[in-house]
């Protein structure tokens, strides 16, 4: 399970569901009335299927629960963990950033000066570390849900 | 909840128009009885209502045709149904369907919503029902097309009845329901119940049986899936004491001699303190709501813990069971009883020690009894109206002096308004209850704040000529509040010293019989007049303006923090 910057378990959860607009207006209502703590979120809605990807920032069993709030709702059709979680960090540093990203097991490229670096929260924060004081400036997005097939 | 029997009636589905369709899904639905008010949006309704054999109640306020269908709901087992038109209509019905979500029982709305070509223009007396209701009923329709009404209407009766019940909400635009229809389309929903885990039923029956200090809480679910057998089945073969929640009151006979009363922030003295030494909960039915754990870290610290229900979002909410079974209270139940076996009683000493802890109690309500006030009232109305007796109470002080005091030995007969709190609730839901179960008297208790609230209705149930008897415990106050203010603000009443009308002289304006009775007054009298007189009466009981309910846990602490005397 992957552990967020704050120290707390990020769950993704990815739910299809059908009935449109409304359907997608319960489930958000319902992530906002029972409190869901909800790092991220991203939503697409199509004719006949919407997905939501939210990301609880929660342990496990809570999530699990939260799941099983959200399958109860009467259009949706499926709720499973959506498995990757993802944190981006953009920074501004020295040499040594390739090879570190590649032991760390993250993804990062060069975008002009700035470092781009993708991956599990876990190993983004490894791939910081390991830069160390070479890091300048560092910001970082996420965790974030990667969207499974929403459009 | 019971099987909805559908009363013969021949349907032919010939082109029809959008109403007819909502009269055909009622009948089919097996329908007796309709709540409502009708209005601009909802006219082509009930312009086709007086053609089917189907039984409308004209309320005096939409939120009292939802109270009603709720207390229909709760007293039969049976899907309630209320109507509305659009806008105020519509949003009178919210309080009365958030008040049925809270206690899961299975309410069908129907409002009418003005016409496609006009939603979305702030037109008259248009409002977003469907978007407004969505966070407190359980589903919630919009039908656009009339080829769906038909299918739309009995999907929503499978949906409020079917595992967790809860109201549902179907909004039909005017043009939907003049619109010609055709086939009926219907796809009956056969929900089957969640499968119950062996190795989990025969866990949570290990846990009982080992248990040496168990509890048995038993809750509105064990009520709503017709468990109560099999509760008490569970605890003579156990010897487990059962207390129950608000709600889950009259799933056992209170004289059942396992029964030891209910915890909570107004329960038992001793029922709190044996959770809190117990060391088994057996939790069924119900959600530990805050009312009964106060400070969940500090809820029944000693007790492993096993929680049947049917919503399995609940297991785990707010206190984390050893077990946890999402099941049928009954079906649960029942696996359970398999795995027990052959009666084994561990708990003689444990049930000894409790019966030591609740002397002092009764006691001090048998010392009580003879005195004017709420003990002697319940009492009276109990011995004059008998074992079948249906008690509806409004939310408030005397609410809990009935729970607290009133001998509830009838399957079911407890209705009150738990998860929600809403006042005015009595009055309307006791014209359910009468009209669901006709042959059992009926009582409502209220206070003198949540009676003014939907008053009004007393002209609804002498047109019906319902033998409803009522109970105002008028001390003029919002008592429960002012009691707040009295411990935890410093006796400051705020607003909530509260004048009203005459009682009796307003009974006797409704053309309905009425009395008022002070201290120094025959209760018993007065309660057997009222029980003898035809037709609806109103008694008046004026008492102590500053009576408390004890015990009191404050909100959010634990028993011992427990408030058990006057100060």
């Amino acid at each position: 399970m992957p552990e967020a910057a704050s120290g707390t378990l990020a769950v993704a959860v990815e739910a299809r569901m059908e009935g449109g607009i409304y359907a997608l207006n319960r489930f958000l209502m319902t992530l906002q009335g029972k409190r869901m703590p909800v790092r991220d979120l991203t939503v697409g809605m199509g004719p006949g299927e919407s997905v939501v990807v939210a990301l609880f920032e929660c342990e496990p069993e809570t999530a699990r629960r939260y799941m099983a709030l959200l399958s109860s709702l009467e259009d949706v059709r499926e709720v499973r963990e959506a498995g990757e979680v993802l944190e981006v960090a953009l920074a501004a540093t020295g040499e040594g950033w390739r090879e570190a990203a590649v032991r760390a097991g993250v993804v990062a490229h060069k975008d002009g000066g700035t470092v781009v670096a993708s991956g599990g929260p876990g190993a983004v924060e490894g791939w910081l570390r390991m830069l160390g004081d070479g890091v300048e400036d560092a910001i970082r997005l996420g965790p974030v849900a990667r969207p499974g097939r929403g459009r | 909840m019971g099987k909805v029997e559908n009363i013969a009636y021949k349907v032919e589905y010939k082109p029809r128009t959008g109403s007819e369709a909502m009269c055909e899904a009622l009948l089919d639905e097996g329908v007796e009885y309709l709540f409502g008010y009708p209005g601009g949006a909802i006219m082509p309704f009930y312009d086709a209502l007086p053609d089917y054999p189907l039984r409308h109640v004209l309320v005096r306020h939409e939120q009292a045709a939802a109270h009603a269908a709720d207390g229909y709901a709760r007293a039969t087992g049976r899907v309630g149904v209320c109507v509305a038109t659009s806008g105020p209509g519509a949003t009178n019905l919210v309080t009365g369907l958030a008040t049925a979500q809270m206690d899961s029982v299975p309410v069908v709305a129907i409002t009418g919503q003005v016409g496609r070509g006009a939603m979305g223009k702030d037109s008259f007396q248009e409002t977003n029902v469907m978007g407004m209701t969505l966070p407190f009923t359980k589903h919630s329709f919009l039908v656009e097309d009339p080829e769906e009404l038909y299918e739309t209407m009995r999907r929503a009766f499978a949906i409020a009845r079917s595992g967790r019940p809860g109201p549902v909400l179907v909004d039909v635009p005017k043009d939907v329901q003049f619109a010609e229809c055709g086939g009926d389309g219907y796809r009956a929903l056969r929900e089957a119940p969640p499968p119950v885990s062996s190795p989990a039923l025969e866990a949570a029956a290990l846990l009982l049986k080992k248990a040496r200090r168990p509890i048995i809480v038993a809750g509105h679910g064990v009520i709503l899936s017709g468990a109560e057998r099999e509760l008490i089945a569970l605890a003579e073969r156990t010897g487990a004491p059962v207390v129950t929640t608000l709600l889950g009151i009259s799933a056992i006979p209170q004289d059942h001699p396992l029964y030891i009363g209910w915890p909570g922030m107004h329960g038992q003295a001793s029922v709190n303190r044996a959770i809190d030494r117990s060391d088994l909960l057996f939790a069924v039915g119900m959600r530990f709501d805050d009312r009964i754990t106060g400070d969940p870290s500090r809820f029944a610290p000693n007790a492993r813990v096993v929680h049947i229900d049917i919503d399995p979002s609940e297991l785990g909410k707010v206190i984390k069971p050893a077990v946890g079974i999402a099941a049928d209270a009954r079906a649960a139940l029942r696996g359970v009883l398999r795995h027990i076996g052959r009666p084994q009683d561990n708990c003689a000493a444990w049930r000894a020690e409790i019966a030591e802890s609740q002397r002092p109690e009764r006691e001090r309500a048998e010392r009580a009894r003879p005195e004017y006030g709420p003990i002697r009232i319940m009492d009276a109305i109990k011995a004059a109206a008998g074992e079948e007796v249906r008690l509806v109470t409004d939310v408030g002080q005397h609410q809990m002096w009935a729970a607290q005091f009133f001998r509830f030995t009838k399957r079911n007969s407890h209705i009150t308004s738990g998860g929600l709190g809403t006042m005015g609730f009595a009055l309307p839901a006791a014209m359910g209850v009468k009209l669901g179960c006709p042959e059992d008297p009926v009582w409502v208790v209220a206070g003198d704040g949540g009676f003014q609230m939907n008053l009004q209705e007393l002209a609804t149930i002498r047109d019906l000529g319902l033998d409803i008897k009522v109970a105002v415990l008028n001390n003029g106050y919002l008592g429960m509040v002012r009691q707040w203010q009295q411990f935890f603000h410093n006796r400051r009443y705020s607003e909530t010293p509260i004048t009203g009308p005459d009682y009796e002289h307003l009974a006797r304006a409704y053309g309905i019989a009425g009395r008022t009775v002070r201290p120094g007054d025959d209760v018993e009298e007065a309660v057997r007049w009222a029980q003898r007189t035809p037709g609806c009466v109103v008694l008046d009981f004026h008492i102590d303006p500053e009576a408390n309910v004890y015990p009191m846990i404050p909100s959010g602490m634990s028993v011992a923090e427990m408030i058990e005397e006057d100060a």
